[in-house]
């Protein structure tokens, strides 16, 4: 069947706008780098719950724990096992490379034992145990300080990704090698979830995404299929998590907090549900605005009003919030899509018109 | 012996608020088909705004003014969560409740701070009994709870007032044909559930403070104890929670050194166990 291959004219642009990802990687200021880097990391987490929540009705709030676990997996095997020889030896890790190929399958394997019985039931099963999964990751990272870092010293990873004698290295985006990687995997990442959606499995998922009740009528597996969209998302955020730790090259158990899960569920809800565009446009705009939230937190007043010590944490939880709230009462759907339909029907009421 | 009775009895008060939770989760998805993620806010705000009014006021009147405040601002969240007809699913209805959540743990973030608040116990005298404290919170909180459960119980069952609120979640577009105002029955059920959470946490912010952040904890307690009796079973919610809060005393109190900092994962991988469990139980959707 040709309906696997994407149109030509779709592929280009996908493709051309991918390559100016990676050109505008090596144009860019290292403090803005970093932020466009951490973009690149939350699309590829996107477009896994993205996937998730479209097509498997299935919505996961502990994206970010296993962002977290693929990030503390590569990290920890690359520094080394022993917290002992750590310190002494520091070859006692594994080749980054390889870390970063498990920190994906570790998290995947996870996903699919929690998965395997909470995917059989309605979705607010599957919401809460992965939330409770955030938790119990963040408990263990503080409980076994001595493995993890913990909070203080945290985990200093201080080797860089080394892909057969191409180096990335560069903290904070000093040099533009891993935000052209991340970018790169972003592309590749949107190129496969876009042929999923039109292969034979995709096609499947769009039949239990319309009724689940008919699709499995016609003999689709409909709980292996979430199941397998649960492992790939899953997979996606330790990829993306693996990614993180050559970005700051540091680990510690605040960069995962609770709020990090649902702001991916935000980036969805934002892009489209089951949108694999629209799931790295949600991942761009959330970044932004909470980078420029972030900024406007921090000011010492605003519109003559004196700011409290909490403010960023209160603008950023807030309006995100809101966001969530507004979006999926008046657009269940997803804020992108209803957008795009907006325009196309001015444009048609405009041609009618003339 | 003393130990063990004295975690009991601390385990029961806490497993019951865990118990009130879950209850006003069954009712809320018992007759609107929506599970609560703010069914934890509600717990948070009563518990913050009794250690904000304790000091100017009587105990009592302090804390029949969090639980109608928190009431209010129950039925305000329950007209918005319930959404519109045709476009707001189940699944949504969570997201904007999580969104809700969210919403309210940044303006009591903003309102009081970064750090647990507690009070000190407006009760003169605590029982001894045998070597073990009894706090008279802690018989009102299990009193509360059995009572509610009992009320919900039959209300649910035996009246036309109580059928009609469950008609509403069996088929909104037949409820709303046969003259039930679904909006107004989601408001009176939000209601009453974020009264009784309220109820929970004004009781037991002494023992155990709250912060605007502890939300997400009691909602998945509660959440957890909703499951166990399939999200359906008002009876099997109180089980659930005094189970869950008895597990978790006994870890904290029992378990060797390290493996104490680990009492919110015990009883998370309980929940994960109970859900598991229960995945045999439920028909798939």
């Amino acid at each position: 069947m040709t309906t696997r291959l994407l149109p030509l004219g779709r592929l280009g642009a996908t493709l051309a706008a991918g390559a100016f990802a990676i050109w505008l990687a090596y144009q860019l200021e290292p403090g803005s780098r970093a932020l466009f880097t951490l973009m690149g990391l939350y699309a590829i987490v996107a477009i896994g719950l993205s996937l998730l929540m479209g097509f498997a009705g299935q919505i996961s709030l502990g994206q970010g724990a296993f962002y977290g676990l693929g990030a503390y997996t590569a990290g920890i095997l690359v520094v080394g096992l022993d917290p002992d020889e750590r310190l002494v030896n520091p070859e006692a890790g594994i080749s980054p490379l390889l870390a970063l190929a498990v920190a994906p399958v570790l998290t995947a394997a996870v996903a699919a034992v929690v998965g395997v019985a909470l995917l059989r039931l309605r979705g607010h099963y599957l919401a809460f145990a992965t939330l409770a999964l955030h938790l119990i990751l963040l408990a263990v990272l503080f409980a076994q300080a001595r493995f993890t870092g913990g909070q203080d010293p945290g985990l200093a990873v201080i080797k860089g990704l080394d892909i057969f004698g191409w180096e990335v290295t560069g903290i904070l985006g000093a040099t533009p090698r891993l935000t052209a990687l991340v970018w790169g995997v972003v592309l590749v990442t949107l190129l496969l979830a876009l042929n999923l959606v039109r292969s034979r499995a995709g096609r499947a998922l769009q039949a239990i995404a319309t009724s689940e009740r008919t699709a499995a009528a016609a003999g689709i597996n409909v709980s292996a299929y979430k199941l397998r969209l649960f492992v790939l998302s899953a997979g996606l955020a330790g990829l993306a998590g693996g990614l993180y730790v050559f970005l700051l090259q540091f680990l510690s158990p605040d960069a995962f907090p609770i709020f990090l899960s649902i702001q991916f569920v935000v980036m969805v809800a934002v892009g489209g549900l089951g949108s694999v565009y629209g799931a790295v446009f949600g991942a761009v705009a959330i970044t932004w605005l909470e980078d420029e939230l972030r900024e406007l937190g921090t000011r010492p007043e605003l519109l003559g009003f004196e700011l409290p010590d909490q403010a960023p944490q209160v603008f950023s939880v807030g309006v995100f919030a809101l966001i969530l709230i507004v979006v999926i009462l008046f657009f269940p759907r997803g804020l992108l899509p209803a957008l795009v339909a907006g325009a196309r029907r001015l444009q048609r009421r405009a041609t009618a018109a003339r | 012996m003393t130990k063990f009775l004295q975690l009991a009895v601390v385990g029961i008060s806490t497993g019951s608020a865990f118990a009130l939770v879950g209850i006003g989760m069954v009712l809320i998805f018992r007759t609107t088909n929506i599970v609560n993620f703010a069914q934890g806010a509600f717990a948070v705000i009563g518990g913050l705004v009794m250690v904000g009014l304790v000091d100017d006021m009587h105990g009592i009147v302090a804390g029949t003014l969090a639980v109608l405040l928190v009431a209010l601002i129950g039925a305000l969240i329950g007209v918005i969560a319930v959404g519109f007809r045709t476009r707001t699913t189940p699944l949504a209805s969570l997201i904007i409740t999580l969104g809700l959540a969210l919403l309210a743990s940044s303006l009591n973030l903003l309102a009081f701070g970064d750090r647990p608040h507690t009070y000190p116990t407006i009760f003169e005298r605590a029982w001894n009994i045998g070597g073990v404290l009894v706090q008279p919170q802690f018989v009102i909180v299990v009193g509360v709870t059995v009572l509610a459960a009992l009320l919900l119980t039959l209300g649910l069952q035996r009246t036309i007032a109580g059928q009609a609120l469950v008609a509403c979640a069996d088929s909104r577009r037949a409820a709303e044909l046969v003259g039930i105002n679904v909006r107004a029955v989601a408001a009176i059920a939000f209601a009453v559930s974020a009264a009784l959470s309220a109820l929970g946490w004004v009781l037991l912010t002494p023992i155990d403070p709250v912060n605007y952040d502890s939300d997400v904890r009691i909602a998945i307690n509660g959440f957890a104890a909703a499951a166990f009796g399939g999200l359906v079973s008002i009876r099997l919610a109180l089980v659930g929670g005094l189970a869950l809060g008895l597990a978790e005393q006994l870890i904290v109190g029992y378990a060797p050194g390290q493996a104490r900092q680990y009492e919110l994962a015990a009883a998370l991988v309980i929940l994960l166990v109970l859900i598991g469990w229960r995945s045999r139980h439920e028909a798939v959707e």
